[in-house]
């Protein structure tokens, strides 16, 4: 598995998404990198969407978007067995620290501040990524 | 030596029985008492109420054992208007060591206390707009550093682009223009990198102004007058009718109270809830808004009702937030029409709050000062 895990980057700002995406590609990376636009797209995707079984995936979560926030989306993925052992990395940008230790007390993998060093965030995903493989998510339909 | 005291303090005697024997002409002036109706009672002609049976017992226990006591009294003259004493009570004893008189010497501190009071209520009131403050600062920051961001990293891929053109210039031949190598630079990445820079830029700057805008309207003088509210909204009906019509929208003014507030200011806010009427509206039904007002509590209440898309019982909270915006990819705005309506409210006294739920419409209410038209009850 060369690739690695399916990044998902969820963000509503679209320049943010195009720079995430362009850094982590000159920085190395050939993961599949997929974009949602909000908290309530990437929980359609977890629960009603995800078709592709055996997949294996990180994400990219930012913290205010409209609708359903990114601590909102780490609730509810983090609530439900299947998804306990996904890896989820905030990226946000203000660092106010009970922020941080909220997410981290829902259990977010890595609280990152943008506009982040790309070198050093692909080195984290690529070590992320090498344990990915051993935490399947189990395709839909599956109790 | 008395008269010195008499000049600079409230003076009062009592035997030991607590009956006054003695008070001198500051004792008379602030007890609105005379003389004659104060000699041979008690203190509780002057009992405001305030404190209780077991303050008064301990004073009474401090100088029956020939202690002096030291306290701030609360104290009622005889027209009904309450004053402060800060009170020092000597007993005088006999050779025995029982008390023969007492002897209060008392300074009027009633501005000092109702300093005190109000000095809390400020403080209150501060921490409250402090804690308003540091909510704001931390979502302007947030929302500042969004486009920041993109400035930054869009202008790191401009560096990136002319790096690559240097070096396809350097390596061109003959001065040819290499062209192959250029496009990806000149007609992709410096093209998109400008696009979100000048969209970053345009992007704090609205944000700069309207924070400039939501700041001074802590300073503008307001004129506060009885307000006919039916009159305001037949204006605000007016001159909104072509976007009313376009949406083919009907809006219904039952009789409304009126109230103490600032005409423009005012005029603003319900053009504002208006206009979220229209913006929020459901698409499949036509849009109905009805206005209603009614006196509580002093209060003059209106309710601006729509059958729009409703708010999500999470998302009430946030609509008063600064810059916050539920759909910013389907409506325009810049997400500070009901910041400011709250901000301009709580200058008049005012509160604004809704009611709604997700589908079902939503609700504003806009409370204001009554102008009273029936006695009230205090």
């Amino acid at each position: 598995m060369k690739q690695g895990p399916s990044i998902l980057i969820v963000e509503d700002d679209e320049g943010h998404a195009i720079l995430i995406r362009q850094n982590l590609v000159s920085a190395g990376l050939e993961n599949r990198i997929e974009h949602f636009r909000d908290g309530q797209a990437i929980l359609d995707f977890f629960f009603t969407r995800r078709d592709r079984a055996n997949e294996t995936y990180l994400v990219l979560l930012d913290i205010r978007m409209p609708k359903v926030d990114g601590i909102e989306v780490l609730r509810r993925l983090k609530a439900d067995p299947k998804f306990r052992k996904l890896p989820i990395i905030m990226l946000t940008t203000t660092e106010d620290s009970r922020e941080v230790e909220r997410c981290h007390q829902l259990g977010c993998s890595v609280y990152i501040q943008k506009p982040v060093d790309y070198d050093r965030f692909a080195e984290v995903i690529r070590r992320i990524g090498l344990f990915v493989p051993l935490l399947l998510v189990p395709p839909l339909g599956v109790p | 030596m008395r008269a010195a005291l008499d000049e600079h303090s409230i003076v009062a005697i009592t035997d030991p029985a607590g009956r006054i024997t003695y008070v001198n002409d500051k004792f008379c002036a602030i007890s609105r008492y005379s003389r004659e109706e104060l000699l041979g009672q008690d203190h509780r002609i002057i009992n405001s109420g305030t404190h209780s049976q077991e303050f008064f017992r301990d004073l009474w226990g401090t100088i029956c054992q020939g202690h002096v006591w030291r306290g701030e009294i609360r104290n009622r003259a005889k027209d009904g208007t309450l004053y402060w004493v800060d009170t020092t009570i000597c007993p005088f004893l006999d050779e025995a060591g029982k008390p023969l008189q007492y002897v209060a010497i008392r300074t009027d501190i009633t501005r000092r206390k109702a300093d005190e009071a109000e000095l809390h209520r400020v403080a209150a009131e501060l921490a409250e707009k402090n804690k308003e403050l540091e909510a704001i600062v931390y979502t302007v920051s947030h929302d500042l550093r969004s486009p920041l961001v993109n400035v930054q990293g869009f202008g790191k891929q401009l560096n990136r682009a002319c790096e690559s053109i240097n070096v396809a210039m350097a390596s061109a031949k003959d001065g040819l223009v290499p062209v192959d190598q250029l496009k990806p630079s000149v007609e992709g990445a410096i093209p998109q990198a400008l696009r979100f820079i000048n969209a970053g830029v345009a992007k704090m700057e609205t944000l700069l102004s309207g924070l400039l805008r939501y700041s001074r309207l802590g300073r503008v003088a307001l004129n506060i007058r009885p307000l006919n509210v039916d009159g305001l909204l037949t204006d605000i009906l007016a001159a909104m009718k072509f976007q009313l019509d376009e949406a083919k929208a009907e809006v219904r003014v039952d009789a409304l109270p009126t109230c103490l507030a600032d005409n423009t200011k005012t005029s603003q806010i319900f053009a504002n809830l208006l206009d979220n009427a229209l913006k929020y509206r459901e698409p499949s039904r036509p849009l109905r808004v009805t206005i209603r007002g009614y006196v509580q509590a002093g209060q003059a209440i209106y309710a601006v009702a729509d059958n729009g898309i409703g708010i999500a019982p999470e998302h009430q909270a946030k609509v008063f937030e600064i810059f916050h915006r539920l759909d910013p990819d389907a409506t325009p705005g810049e997400g500070l029409g009901l910041t400011i309506a709250q901000r301009v409210l709580d200058r008049q006294n005012g509160r604004i709050w809704v009611e709604a739920t997700l589908g079902g419409g939503a609700t504003f209410f806009v409370a204001l000062p009554a102008i009273e038209t029936t006695p009230s009850l205090s």
